[in-house]
């Protein structure tokens, strides 16, 4: 595939524009974008590994909420220091942190023999039920997850240098509290792990993946273990989901069991179908659109028509994120069947259309 | 020009621009500058206080489960602030509310706290335990002073959050003493106590128990979860297990399904209610009869009904302002922590210190609050509740707010000696 010559150009151009901002970010945004930065970037590694599991194998997961928490509680349980009613093992945040996200691929390994059997809507069913189960257990097992009003978080620390508030630093000027360092550190894990996701779909295993997701008979024909494979992916996706369990818990700085049900689980859905089903930018589209919107739409609830400050009466800025999230949600269902990132690739390929020297690159199922 | 040539020079830009940005980082609204701000009239200014103006926050609920009291607290506290706005303000700085709704979801707590935070030098109104715990550890760490909108043990303990009231189990306690003074219960008789998971539930559950261990009786239980509509098992356990009354420490549509049911069976006991588990709007439904019957609720703050001036000033106030909405308990909920913040604001000033310390060590001096509610609240401690003290209500369709006084404000004896678990 030839790249136009202004591409060619123009992307290295973006991507240092885009590394400069993400450096910059942290200087001049305050605090609640910098949150809302957090939230997004933690849930685009959960959702790229959603995006794994029902976007490239077709393996509907109602369940992704219950892996977050598997992530965040064993992050909290392993780093904290043993306290007078709460367990706790005081190891190494790092150590924490890798374990976490094993206990999750561990929780999704018992899983397996299930995710292997089961397929489409039979396996969301029986992943909803891990939904029930985890709140359940969140709320009673309380020497644990500490019960209803949950667990303090612990802060990271990698190398002797803590992504807290304390002890403090001040950067050209700029004091750096915990969201200044942590929005860093979330930077790199959402670019390892989407580079990493990428390595996979791009690779056999991908080939394989969506081979079960278009016709499974016709993998398996072809040598593709199926169970196996859809036993594997479950893993993976639950690791992912260990992972960005464990983000956000650092950003929130505590975990309560309210926060992983429902809702949690279909927030995750909503953002891999809008973003895209089957792709790693997909996912991460949909995670910032999902995550963001309501945000934008309370922050900026004053400025907007039709939209009331919360409190006074009409449509409160909740209400109308609803509204225009399920309306996003049908309208890509209905319109744009790949999702936003689809949306942007019909975008470029248009443009690339409209220089007579360079054909247009053949269309097809490339995500 | 070569790609090796354009990725170089491509650093070099990155390179330069970062060196730029080192120099122009002073023009963040970030950067901090180490003065003290002192305001023209000399009283020391902290987050959210300029020389015309001091923001609150508010962080309620107006889409998920508590919405119908969310909206009255909110409202409530509007109307104070206008009331104050109009008289001058606190400090000849007029009061400015941001509302930000977080439909009772933590993540969307955390969110409005991290923006609400540095902009605010009080947070009057914050809806809920879980919610509140979420930013627990922010809140003790320099966070502004919060009125916490729930009654949860787990609330106390920190110097910036408050609660008004008593706690869940203190209420049921001084409940359960109403029980054995005016409806003769004795040792050995069972008392039933329905409960919903969560803070609330437990915490309640926790008093009934200590109470009925001190009294020789015992407390027969039924969990529910806060989904749950239907209390007709419930009853009929009740019934089964022989009680002799029944506490209820569940939603209103819980209650209302409990007294319509007990009411329709024969389980004829006395019902006494937690704070939470009423509406006036119960009262036009089915159940309305049985719980004009004997049912009773116990809360620590007085009624919209009792015969205080204040509350004819938010009555008259709130039906001029909303006349489309009923009033309901969380009217005075939100109006009382208004005041109380409003008073520490006031106090702050004459202190001539309104940096967030300041307001706090104001609020913290006051022993003996009354606001004109009438009953007082110690704020100086703040691992107790401001008071023990409960109020035995009665359904009242002709009261205001649904409620009117049966036995006026006291602490039981067990109340005043039980010991509460903080955090």
């Amino acid at each position: 595939m030839s790249e136009p010559r202004a591409s060619r150009l123009a992307r290295p151009a973006l991507w240092t524009a885009a590394a400069l901002a993400v450096v910059v970010v942290p200087f001049y945004l305050e605090a609640f974008w910098l949150m809302a930065g957090l939230f997004a970037m933690s849930a685009a590694v959960g959702a790229i590994g959603l995006n794994l599991l029902t976007g490239a194998t077709g393996q509907l997961s109602m369940g992704h909420a219950f892996f977050l928490a598997v992530g965040a509680y064993t992050y909290v349980l392993l780093a904290s220091e043993p306290g007078s009613h709460l367990l706790g093992f005081g190891l190494p945040t790092p150590l924490a942190a890798v374990l976490a996200v094993a206990a999750a691929g561990a929780a999704g390994g018992l899983f397996s023999p299930i995710a292997g059997r089961l397929k489409g809507a039979y396996l969301g069913i029986a992943t909803f039920a891990l939904i029930f189960l985890g709140q359940h257990v969140l709320f009673n097992a309380e020497p644990v997850t500490g019960g209803y009003n949950g667990r303090a978080v612990p802060p990271f620390s990698l190398f002797g240098f803590s992504f807290a508030d304390t002890p403090e630093l001040v950067v050209l000027g700029v004091p750096f509290g915990s969201l200044e360092r942590l929005w860093y550190l979330a930077v790199v894990v959402l670019l390892a792990s989407g580079w990493f996701a990428k390595g996979v779909l791009a690779g056999r295993p991908g080939l394989a993946m969506n081979t079960i997701r278009d016709h499974e008979t016709a993998a398996g024909v072809m040598g593709v273990p199926v169970a196996k494979y859809r036993a594997g992916v479950f893993v993976l996706s639950s690791m992912y989901a260990g992972l960005a369990g464990v983000m956000l818990a650092l950003a929130f700085q505590r975990t309560v069991p309210e926060y992983f049900g429902i809702m949690l689980a279909l927030d995750y859905l909503a953002m891999i179908v809008i973003g895209g089903l089957g792709s790693v930018g997909g996912a991460v589209v949909g995670a910032a659109l999902v995550t963001l919107l309501p945000q934008v739409l309370t922050r900026y609830s004053d400025a907007l028509p039709l939209v009331a400050q919360p409190g006074t009466g009409g449509f409160s800025p909740a209400e109308a994120a609803r509204i225009l999230y399920g309306s996003v949600v049908v309208a890509v269902v209905l319109f744009l069947p790949a999702g936003l990132l689809g949306l942007a690739q019909r975008v470029r390929r248009r443009l690339a259309g409209a220089f007579p020297h360079h054909p247009s690159t053949p269309s097809g199922s490339s995500s | 020009m070569s790609r090796f040539r354009l990725r170089k020079s491509a650093f070099g830009v990155t390179l330069v621009t970062l060196v730029a940005l080192a120099a122009t980082a002073c023009a963040s609204d970030k950067a901090v500058d180490g003065s003290v701000a002192i305001g023209a009239d000399g009283v020391k200014h902290g987050p959210g206080v300029t020389d015309d103006k001091i923001t609150v926050g508010l962080i309620t609920d107006l889409t998920g489960p508590y919405a119908p009291l969310g909206k009255s607290i909110s409202q409530a506290g509007q109307l104070y602030y206008e009331k104050v706005n109009a008289a001058g303000g606190i400090c000849g700085r007029t009061i400015e509310p941001i509302v930000r709704d977080m439909g009772y979801d933590v993540q969307k707590t955390v969110s409005a706290y991290t923006e609400l935070e540095p902009r605010v030098a009080a947070l009057p109104q914050f809806i809920g335990s879980a919610t509140v715990a979420a930013v627990r550890d922010r809140l003790e760490a320099g966070g502004p002073l919060t009125l916490a909108l729930a009654w949860a043990p787990s609330l106390l303990g920190a110097d910036s959050i408050q609660m008004t009231g008593t706690t869940y189990a203190v209420d049921v306690i001084n409940g359960v003493d109403f029980l054995v003074k005016e409806r003769g219960l004795k040792a050995g008789d069972k008392i039933g106590h329905v409960y919903v998971e969560g803070d609330y539930g437990d915490d309640s559950l926790a008093g009934s128990k200590y109470a009925a261990g001190k009294l020789g009786m015992s407390v027969v239980e039924q969990k529910v979860k806060a989904t749950d509509a239907d209390m007709s098992s419930q009853v009929s356990a009740m019934e089964q297990a022989g009680v002799k009354a029944v506490i209820l420490s569940t939603a209103p549509r819980q209650t209302a399904s409990f007294a319509g049911v007990a009411g329709a069976t024969g389980l004829k006991v006395p019902l006494l209610g937690s704070n939470s588990a009423f509406a006036p709007q119960l009262l036009a439904t089915p159940a309305g009869p049985a719980l004009l019957g004997d049912f009773h609720i116990m809360q620590a703050s007085s009624p919209l009904s009792a015969d205080l001036p204040v509350m004819k000033e938010i009555i008259d106030g709130y039906k001029a302002k909303f006349p489309q909405d009923g009033l309901d308990n969380g009217v005075m909920a939100g109006y009382t922590g208004a005041v109380v913040v409003g008073d520490a604001l006031k106090k702050a000033c004459e202190n001539k210190d309104l940096s967030r310390a300041g307001i706090i060590a104001a609020h913290r001096s006051q022993s003996a609050w009354d606001g004109g509610f009438g009953s007082t609240m110690d704020f100086t401690d703040p691992k107790q509740p401001p008071t023990r003290e409960t109020y035995i209500l009665k359904a009242d369709k002709e009261a205001v707010g649904g409620l009117k006084v049966v036995k006026e404000a006291a602490v039981s004896e067990l109340a005043a000696s039980y010991e509460i678990k903080v955090g």
